[in-house]
């Protein structure tokens, strides 16, 4: 997996350069641009960074060599919810809530219950019922 | 990536800050005296603390343990929920005083709509606050996963994990806020 973490973490020391050469060429006077270029760079080494240690953690994969056969990835990937209806049901309540901010406010306080009913019913979709464990 | 897009999002608003600054310096160096600042570090302090608190709430869940083997002042074997639940209380702590610090700033003038500082104040921390507070939801809904689970799995543990990741970003972002606004000025 370290392919993937160099990937984003090339790309740091290059924003990190832009920026150093625009903030030069600009006199360090317009601060949106250097800002926002040295924030990319964050940005890469965020995501560089985390793939770094997610592979650090995993170890090499089967994906990481040329010599693998499929049955070596088999077994648990983790857990992925097969589908839900209630994304369906939180965009709903974001959509009517910002109707309601447009339209009338009273319309929001029920884009706020609906909200409140979908988080939880999203976050606790596999804690209960049949999925109880 | 989420995070990453959230940083681009502060990029936005700390870019806002500096040209501000830039373009009225004078009204600056006026509103910024009314700022009390060893009262924000006391405030920051106790956020940077939640991210500790967070991060051994992290190390009990990656030992799959939800709850306290032992006494409630045996911190050594806290689980997961007592952790988070003392970073619900810090963060908590936080917002509040920001809310405290807020009402003092309007009675010394400084409001969202009274000049260019105030919007940028207010956005700045405004927005930072809102995520604090979206967090501290999310530590709730943690914390009751927890409890609902009968066996504590992987499947907790990685969203408590998830959830970590994201208060620790909201803690960077608030001491980036912190040294701008009240030691920058």
């Amino acid at each position: 997996m370290k392919i993937e973490a160099w990937l984003f973490i090339a790309l740091a020391p290059f924003f990190a350069l832009v920026a150093t050469v625009y903030g030069f060429m600009g006199d360090w006077h317009e601060p949106v641009g250097y800002l926002a270029l040295y924030l990319t760079a964050g940005l890469s080494i965020m995501i560089g960074g985390y793939l770094w240690f997610t592979a650090r953690r995993v170890g090499p994969r089967p994906e990481d060599r040329v010599d693998a056969e499929i049955h070596e990835g088999a077994g648990e990937q983790g857990m992925f919810s097969p589908w839900s209806w209630w994304p369906l049901v939180l965009g709903l309540g974001a959509a009517s809530g910002f109707m309601g901010l447009a339209v009338g406010w009273w319309i929001v306080y029920i884009s706020i219950g609906l909200t409140t009913v979908a988080i939880i019913g999203w976050v606790y979709e596999y804690s209960r019922g049949d999925h109880a464990h | 990536m989420w995070l990453s897009s959230e940083l681009m999002f502060f990029a936005g608003l700390f870019a806002m800050y500096f040209t501000l600054r830039a373009t009225s310096g004078e009204m600056w160096a006026i509103e910024t005296e009314k700022l009390n600042v060893p009262f924000a570090l006391a405030n920051t302090i106790v956020l940077v603390s939640s991210s500790f608190t967070c991060q051994y709430g992290v190390f009990a869940a990656e030992r799959l343990q939800a709850r306290r083997t032992g006494g409630l002042l045996n911190v050594a074997r806290w689980g997961m929920v007592e952790w988070f639940l003392l970073t619900f209380f810090l963060g908590a702590i936080f917002v509040s005083v920001q809310a405290y610090e807020y009402a003092m700033l309007v009675s010394e003038g400084v409001s969202l709509s009274s000049n260019a500082y105030g919007s940028a104040f207010y956005i700045t921390t405004g927005f930072h606050g809102l995520h604090v507070t979206g967090g501290l939801i999310a530590f709730l809904l943690i914390i009751g996963r927890a409890y609902v689970a009968k066996k504590f799995g992987h499947f907790e543990a990685t969203s408590a994990i998830v959830t970590s990741y994201y208060w620790h970003f909201v803690d960077v972002v608030w001491i980036a806020l912190f040294i701008i606004i009240y030691f920058l000025k």
